[in-house]
């Protein structure tokens, strides 16, 4: 059902249209305000829009503060240990305090943290001591305390050594550890991802079918063989990470995304302008892409920590310390099923790992809903 | 009740003067967070054994609520405030859910929008037109009477029997169409929905499909409520015809009749701009403006704001639907001023 | 189909090709070479490490050396190994492996079936405290420390609540003088599993053919599931040694829920995601429009279709699953392939490391294959084109 030609409406009304070309960029001389300058206002209401969404969803906000408070623990650390804290008691490593505990002498030990056999008082203070009486022993590990002239509000490790400065210590480790991989696994990824999606072809169709083989490797007993080869610190682990990562599932998802309509047709449209292969694939394709390669950032740091952490557990990792490291020191020196006994040793390093792992999962998350308008409140 | 075999429902008898279903002042809206939408406003109408219902209307218009109405599919942000459906003199707005859900395809079928979508990927197209018989039937019929029943229904819709165990992607987008009418017919239904039949067929399926289901409704005696945004559609297939806009059954009558000699407005500017390729060039008359916004309807006469032939009268009061004569029923204070449209469709 | 198999089967042996490749290439780079451990061992007499370093021609160029590796590991010979000699390598995995894959299997299967049920009710029940707990506590279990919460774990329901022993695969007391040993006890009670699933599989599939009837369809299916779950419990209520056979099933428990629980918040979560998307598809208004009772238009339209992108996710989850695996081991001293790995790393028993890093390997593919095979079950459109 068509008509033969074209008819003039029966109103002299003319059509409502869109905003003409010139009010969008203005009528004054082309060349009055330079390509960057412009770039940069883009670039910045862009993130001011992509904030005010992010800002709307409450998962990403919250893992934004838990990272804020762990960035301020990161922080503390070092300002506590030149202020307040003595280095000879609070040190992560090096520093030692055996606190003097209470312990009632009995014949049989019921409960470890108050109470002493008698036999073992007798070798550890004198030999007339009794049961039922009060002695102060210096012990470690030793459960929290909050006065003295020396507090430790986590309590010691079996070496005597502060356990919430051991935490906060290690919290800058993982920040750095999840830094480096994040990076690492995003550069990769976005080369690997962009020159895929470029190239086409074999190129493409070899690079994919690499990432298959490394999205199928388990990674964790990989890295335990590795260990056993070389000795692995932190910024080895985190660049091995990240170039699992980045070779990986991240590299698939970012193909995919540089080959979605709107970047192919930059790249149509650069390559026909005469643009060199490289030219195109960096001023186009990676800027078009960067906004899905921060949120699997955030996902490679949660998996980054915890992997560490792991290794650290089995004490495979050569690291300083490190919360994992913190929980390997109470399994190998047998405190694991004292559960609420000796909880110090476990549950602070334990929860923080778990935490921290939470928190990157949560901005993530959030992110997702900013990059992915689907997912958004319907 | 068992099924009734495709032979025995060609034949069956119909009296056109027996109301099959009547909808009497629905109303109903659409609860959101911005507010109330009132999508269906006081729609009355009734469909008679063996009569083609049409329904027309500009998308948002509420001739999909209207039919998702009678079944009573409608998302749970969905509130009836007042009206009956009567469908063989009992009010399916009263039933229960689980007495609804045994009416469901049994009585009411429906061929929906799209139907390409309608078929869950996953399984045989017979299997899932076998659902429908184990749902309604259960324990009524063996494998092999469904086996024969699926069997006739494709006959009836010409589609061979072996696609019956094919998946909904290996058909057409046309085979996919009449397999949706097939499934519709599978309980033997006294009324069927066809919503959109023909939206993203090309026209010769369109004409086809047409063709068979203006054919299955006079070999079984079905009555079918047609919904569609396309007037040439509703012109070919359907005896009588109501108009829809913003709500509101703003003309109803004898299909033949409201072309002719449209009486409402609306009707009229629907026609005129609606080119035609046997009839005399004219001028095309677009229509203005765009439908209101229904959270916040306006005063009075809906299509006052678009209407060439609005006065003080029309934005003040709501003109009811009055039958001008013939069982042509209007809904306008100026009816009588719409002019005669210059030729009279051919069909 | 078979053709696809062919061209999986295929790309998993050359996937494994390369997996094999830096698995030597670690190997190339572990210092010194292989039989160094061997010099300080007092039971190897220094002739035996010149014999085997002649074997392992580690006196050969080195793409010899590459080539004889992938046969040898091809042909089954993986060495022998340092921590236990003269065991060869294979014999020490063969007798660990069935113990891993149960934990594994049954740790998957078992979330994957919970995980996608909650998921699903979850998401159809739309709203409401239920599903904020199950989501809350869904994206705990995923971001939970393992090591950590498995201890945990073990903790509360071994030593606190005493619920379950602490660990190991038997416990030794309830053994002694015991007329049964225990491996062979393990796989009994596996075969025997194995053969009541098979049984019911393929009974639903001759019920469903031999079937006249939806209602007799239903009662038939009734009476096959009664009859091999029915079955299998029967066989162990009258088998002699069912004391033993319970103690080890007792100390598999605690281990699977742990593995499991982490598995499953993380298909919970995804299945529910996905059907909160299948919901919105076209045929589920024609399931409705139909007549369909809710359960029918949840379970077979909704969550059938949910089920695909929760099965390619199975595959992603692989990885970590076996990584959770060693530490499940490790944690709870299960006797299989992880916590072997860890040990034969403290005491460098290198071939024994290796070999198992590449039945890692072999595991993850398989199961990728498995994956594969399962999703074109389940799509009909990428089976038939």
């Amino acid at each position: 059902m068509s008509v033969g030609q074209p008819v003039k409406p029966e109103t002299d009304e003319t059509l409502h249209t869109s905003p003409s070309i010139d009010e969008l960029v203005g009528t004054g001389p082309v060349v009055a305000t330079p390509l960057w300058r412009v770039r940069l206002r883009l670039m910045r209401r862009s993130l001011g829009q992509n904030w005010a969404l992010f800002r709307e969803n409450k998962m990403g906000m919250v893992g934004l503060v838990l990272i804020a408070m762990f960035a301020l623990m990161a922080i503390s650390h070092p300002i506590l240990m030149a202020t307040v804290w003595d280095p000879a008691i609070y040190h992560p490593l090096r520093g030692h305090h055996a606190v003097v505990q209470e312990f009632t002498i009995v014949e049989e030990v019921t409960d470890e943290t108050t109470q002493i056999e008698l036999n073992e008082a007798r070798i550890r203070l004198n030999p007339f001591v009794d049961v039922g009486e009060v002695v102060r022993i210096p012990t470690q590990p030793a459960p929290p305390t909050l006065t003295g002239e020396y507090p430790h509000l986590l309590g010691t490790d079996n070496q005597g050594r502060d356990i919430l400065s051991q935490l906060l210590f290690s919290t800058r480790a993982a920040f750095f550890l999840g830094v480096v991989a994040a990076l690492t696994s995003v550069v990769i990824a976005t080369t690997v991802g962009s020159v895929a999606a470029y190239f086409g072809g074999w190129i493409d169709g070899g690079l994919m079918r690499f990432a298959d083989l490394i999205l199928l490797m388990p990674i964790l007993p990989l890295l335990i063989v590795m260990s056993a080869a070389m000795e692995i610190n932190m910024v080895m682990l985190g660049v091995i990470i990240g170039i699992l990562n980045g070779f990986g599932g991240v590299a698939i998802v970012l193909k995919s995304q540089a080959l979605s309509i709107k970047v192919k047709a930059f790249i149509d449209a650069a390559k026909v302008a005469g643009g060199g292969d490289w030219h195109v694939i960096f001023r186009h394709i990676v800027p078009n892409v960067l906004p899905l390669t921060f949120l699997y950032m955030m996902f490679g740091i949660t998996e980054a920590i915890a992997i560490e952490a792991t290794l650290s557990f089995f004490g495979l990792l050569n690291v300083e310390m490190s919360w994992g490291l913190m929980i390997h020191f109470a399994q190998a020196n047998g405190y694991l099923l004292s559960g609420t006994t000796y909880w110090w040793l476990l549950f602070p390093a334990g929860l923080a790992v778990t935490f921290m792992a939470f928190a990157f999962f949560l901005v993530g998350r959030g992110m997702d809903e900013v990059v992915n308008p689907r997912l958004r409140a319907r | 009740m068992t099924v009734i075999s495709v032979e025995d429902m060609s034949g069956r008898s119909v009296d056109p003067r027996k109301p099959l279903l009547e909808v009497d002042d629905l109303v109903m809206h659409y609860k959101i967070k911005a507010g109330e939408v009132s999508a269906v406003d006081n729609v009355s109408f009734t469909v008679h054994q063996g009569e083609a219902v049409g329904l027309v209307g500009e998308s948002g218009c509420g001739k999909t609520s209207v039919a998702l109405s009678l079944l009573r599919l409608l998302p749970s942000n969905a509130e009836y405030i007042s009206g009956q459906i009567r469908l063989d003199g009992q009010d399916l707005l009263q039933l229960t859910d689980n007495e609804m859900r045994a009416r469901r395809w049994k009585d009411i079928a429906m061929v929906f929008q799209g139907a390409m979508n309608s078929w869950n990927p996953v399984y045989r197209v017979g299997d899932q037109i076998k659902e429908v018989l184990d749902t309604h039937f259960r324990g009524e019929m063996t494998y092999d009477e469904q086996r024969q029943h699926m069997e006739k229904l494709f006959a009836a819709v010409g589609l061979p029997a072996e696609m019956l165990d094919r998946y909904p992607h290996e058909f057409s987008g046309g085979m996919r169409q009449r397999a949706v009418i097939a499934m519709a017919l599978a309980c033997s239904p006294q009324l069927i929905i066809a919503d959109e039949p023909t939206t993203a067929l090309d026209v010769i399926v369109q004409d086809q499909i047409l063709k068979e289901l203006k054919r299955i409704q006079h070999e079984m005696g079905m009555s079918i409520i047609y919904i569609s945004h396309d007037i040439a559609v509703i012109a070919e297939v359907t005896d009588s015809m109501g108009v829809m806009y913003a709500g509101k059954l703003v003309e109803y009558g004898d299909t033949a009749d409201v072309f002719a000699r449209p009486k409402h407005p609306y009707t009229y500017l629907l026609l005129k701009s609606t080119p035609s390729i046997t009839g005399p060039r004219r001028q095309l008359a677009p229509l203005e403006g765009e439908p209101p916004n229904l959270l916040d309807p306006p005063t009075g006469c809906r299509f006052h704001p678009r209407c060439p032939f609005a006065t003080e009268k029309c934005a003040m009061e709501e003109p009811p639907l009055a039958d001008i004569g013939g069982g042509h029923r209007v809904a306008c204070w100026h009816y009588e001023q719409v002019p005669d449209l210059e030729e009279a469709l051919v069909r | 189909m078979t053709r696809f198999l062919a061209r999986r089967l295929v790309q998993m042996a050359v996937l494994f090709v390369v997996f094999l490749t830096i698995v030597w290439l670690l190997l190339q780079a572990m210092p010194g070479d292989i039989t160094n451990t061997m010099v300080g061992n007092p039971d190897i007499p220094p002739e035996v490490r010149m014999d085997i370093r002649e074997r392992l021609g580690l006196d050969r160029p080195l793409w010899q050396q590459y080539l004889t590796y992938l046969v040898n590991f091809f042909r089954g010979e993986w060495g022998v190994s340092f921590s236990r000699y003269p065991q060869p390598v294979s014999n020490v995995i063969w007798a660990a492996l069935p113990r891993t894959l149960v934990l594994f299997l049954t740790a998957t299967l078992l979330a994957f079936w919970m995980g996608f049920k909650s998921g699903k009710l979850i998401a159809w029940g739309r709203g409401g405290t239920t599903e904020q707990t199950f989501i809350v506590g869904g994206v705990f279990l995923q971001t939970v420390f393992y090591p950590w919460f498995a201890i945990v774990m073990m903790w509360l329901f071994g030593f606190y609540l005493g619920w379950f022993p602490i660990g190991r695969f038997i416990t030794a007391q309830v053994w002694q003088g015991s007329p049964f040993n225990a491996n062979d006890m393990f796989e009994e009670l596996i075969v025997t599993a194995f053969v009541a699933a098979l049984v019911y599989t393929i009974g639903r599939q001759v019920v469903r053919r031999l079937a006249t009837s939806v209602v007799w369809e239903g009662r038939f299916r009734s009476l096959l599931a009664l009859v091999s779950v029915g079955g299998l419990v029967l066989y162990w209520y009258l088998h002699p040694g069912r004391t033993y056979a319970a103690d080890i099933v007792h100390h598999l428990m605690l281990p699977v829920i742990t593995l499991g629980l982490v598995t499953f918040g993380a298909t919970m979560l995804l299945t529910r995601s996905a059907m909160l998307e299948t919901l919105e598809d076209d045929y589920i208004l024609t399931a409705r429009a139909k007549g369909l009772p809710d359960k029918a238009i949840r379970d077979r339209h909704a969550a059938r279709n949910a089920m695909l992108p929760v099965t390619t996710s199975l595959v992603l989850s692989l990885a970590f699953v076996i990584g959770g695996g060693i530490v499940t081991e490790f944690v709870f001293s299960w006797p299989g392939m992880g916590s072997l790995l860890l040990e034969a790393i403290r005491v460098s028993d290198i071939p024994l490391a290796a070999a198992i890093l590449a039945m890692t390997g072999v595991l993850a593919l398989f199961g990728h294959l498995v994956a594969d095979i399962l999703y074109s079950v389940l799509d009909p459109r990428i089976r038939i084109t």
